[in-house]
């Protein structure tokens, strides 16, 4: 099982060379190298502008880099076997800034549209796994009647994030899992992911703004600056280093408020 | 390297108050159930059968659990008394079976259902109206707002709105009319010519196109062109609260988003009808000279003694009626689209059926008025 054997490797992302360009060759990213590994919290942070949806588009295989090697689980979105690439997506799960949920379907079918499109399960099943999963994001079963339509901010987050877990991915990708959620769900979603994550060991590539959602997630942080990642590392090596951005970043007011909660 | 896929492992003991034990191993995953789906599946069902009390279950060999693998064992273990578990398991199993016993919602028999449909049917049409009317005032109001300050009218919409509708609907609509100008007028003369009626011919295909096929092609098309797009438009509009931000920023839907496109069209589809019309009576004037020996001198001349100008007339003055129609028709049920892709879609299908139906309508509606004029 050659793919199995990739996927145990040590990252679960790997990018090496990367050249991204936008619009009509407009150099955002350059000879950019970045990994994470398949049982940390890895946070992508970076100015506006710095190309991160860009980057994400790239790892999620939406966008073809104009040079470089991507690899996720050990396969690039390139490979000539379909079902290679079909599994590696399969084993990853994206949790979209705006929950990008099938507004057409109830909540339970936007959950149940993975495992029912992976296919080899009965719908029995494939209940009682919505279910767990609508339970995991402390969302009871009568919520699954909704459509995204009548859901609160905060519900379509987690609808979002139930979706993103139902196929059990190995590497879990948060787009700004806490924009637009007042404190208090912004603190319960961060300890959602962290129970989750004890409970089912998965990678997570997650990219926030919010300070308080960093310190309180991540192993290491990647700092996305001048067309690289000029950093990757602890969060505390990270601080320390002299860039105009992350001295900005982390330095602010914002920042050191965060640092003494954190 | 030992197969990690899920296995399960059963022995007898004979003298044991417990004598069935089983032993899963290896990982419960959807990838490791996959190799040995039948057989496991065979063994789990038989295992139920077994009295609850007489099975002793031991997971903690499982390697990995996911909730495909959760899922099989909660089934198997619905009423298992004897359970061993490594307690990383414990919660997804528990989480799983919870998850599984929740009731499937079952449509259940509703002898009121017809009288409930028809009930919510009637009370969307009469909303339906109401909103059309609501609208169709509003429009007016909007209009009597414009002629008194005509700086208000948002003209960059109107005349956008004329190009959109009208000049690039152009190429289409004289190609269609071109066609069907030349099937009607060879058709006719197949059927005429034997009775030496030839100039009759001209009678009919210059009262047939520019009294009901000119105006009507033109908005068939419009509808299917313009009409969707516009509702389109409107929808996504709603469903991207661009309509919202609309209203909040105090600026009327109806005066910038709905009185532009309805003007527009109900300008811009006569000019069409024109265009159309001579496309068609081209098309008749080239058949007319091979099969009937009519030159297209001969035809211009016939034209205006055989067909009473009032004809092409009414032509126009149908078509400004019908694509105030249609474009009214297509804002009405982009501004009803609610915010996702299903309301969407059926808002422009409806909108186009609804339009091509309101113009013929429209049509039997002129065609009584007006019988005895031209």
């Amino acid at each position: 099982m050659a793919d199995a054997d990739a996927g145990a490797g040590e990252y679960v992302i790997e990018i090496k060379d990367l050249v991204n360009t936008v619009g009509q060759g407009v150099i955002l990213h350059k000879d950019l190298e970045f990994s994470v590994r398949r049982d940390e919290v890895m946070s992508l942070v970076g100015g506006s502008g710095s190309g991160k949806t860009q980057l994400l588009r790239v790892i999620l295989g939406l966008k073809r880099p104009a040079a470089g090697q991507v690899r996720v689980f050990g396969v690039s979105w390139e490979d000539p076997s379909a079902k290679k690439v079909r599994d590696a997506r399969r084993r990853m799960g994206m949790l979209f800034q705006g929950g990008a949920l099938y507004s057409a379907l109830s909540v339970y079918d936007n959950v149940a549209f993975p495992l029912r499109e992976r296919g080899g399960l009965e719908e029995g099943e494939i209940r009682g796994i919505v279910h767990a999963k609508l339970a995991q994001v402390e969302l009871e079963p009568s919520h699954g009647k909704l459509l995204p339509a009548n859901l609160s901010g905060g519900m379509v987050k987690r609808v979002s994030l139930a979706r993103a877990l139902a196929l059990s991915p190995d590497l879990l990708i948060l787009d700004e899992p806490t924009a637009g959620l007042d404190p208090d769900r912004s603190e319960g979603f961060v300890r959602l992911i962290k129970r989750l994550r004890e409970e089912h060991r998965f990678a997570v590539l997650l990219v926030t703004h919010d300070l308080d959602t960093l310190f309180e997630l991540t192993d290491r942080v990647a700092v996305l600056a001048d067309q690289h990642i000029i950093a990757c590392d602890s969060l505390r090596a990270v601080r320390g280093m002299n860039h105009r951005f992350v001295q900005s970043f982390f330095g602010g007011e914002r920042g050191r408020r965060a640092l003494q909660h954190g | 390297m030992p197969s990690r896929d899920a296995a399960l492992e059963i022995r007898t003991l004979a003298q044991d108050p417990v004598p069935i034990r089983v032993r899963a191993s290896g990982e419960w995953t959807f990838r490791g159930l996959k190799e040995r789906e039948l057989e496991l599946d065979r063994r789990l069902t038989e295992l139920e059968r077994q009295p609850p009390d007489r099975v002793a279950w031991d997971l903690t060999a499982v390697d990995e659990l996911d909730d495909t693998g959760a899922v099989w064992l909660a089934n198997a273990l619905r009423n298992a008394q004897h359970i061993e578990i490594a307690p990383r398991h414990r919660e997804i199993l528990k989480q799983i079976s919870q998850g599984l016993q929740v009731p499937a919602e079952r449509e259940r028999f509703d002898p009121f259902a017809g009288v409930v449909w028809t009930g919510n049917a009637a009370a969307g049409a009469v909303e339906h109206l109401r909103d059309g009317v609501g609208l169709l005032g509003q429009l007016t109001l909007d209009l009597a707002g414009a002629l008194r300050r005509p700086r208000e009218f948002p003209l960059r919409e109107f005349s956008a709105g004329i190009y959109r509708a009208g000049v690039t609907a152009l190429p289409v609509t004289m190609l269609v009319g071109f066609l069907v100008g030349i099937v009607l007028t060879y058709l006719s003369a197949l059927q005429l010519k034997p009775y030496g009626a030839d100039f009759l011919v001209i009678k009919i295909v210059g009262i047939g196109v520019l009294r009901e096929l000119g105006p009507m092609l033109a908005s068939i098309i419009s509808a299917g062109r313009s009409g969707s797009a516009v509702t389109a438009q409107l929808g996504v509009m709603r469903v991207t609260e661009e309509i919202e931000a609309l209203s909040v920023m105090g600026v009327s839907t109806t005066l910038r988003l709905v009185l532009p496109r309805v003007l527009a069209l109900a300008v811009a589809l006569p000019m069409v009808t024109f265009c159309t019309d001579i496309a068609a009576l081209a098309g008749a004037m080239l058949v007319s000279n091979f099969t009937l020996d009519i030159s297209p001198a001969a035809f211009m001349q016939a034209l205006p003694r055989e067909v009473d100008v009032v004809n092409f007339w009414i032509g126009i003055g149908k078509s400004a009626v019908f694509g105030f129609a249609v474009a009214f028709v297509a804002c009405h049920y982009g501004l009803r689209v609610l915010p996702n892709t299903d309301s969407l879609a059926t808002g422009v299908t409806r909108s186009v059926v609804a339009s091509i139906t309101g113009v013929i309508i429209l049509d039997a509606a002129f065609a009584m008025l007006l019988r005895n004029v031209g």
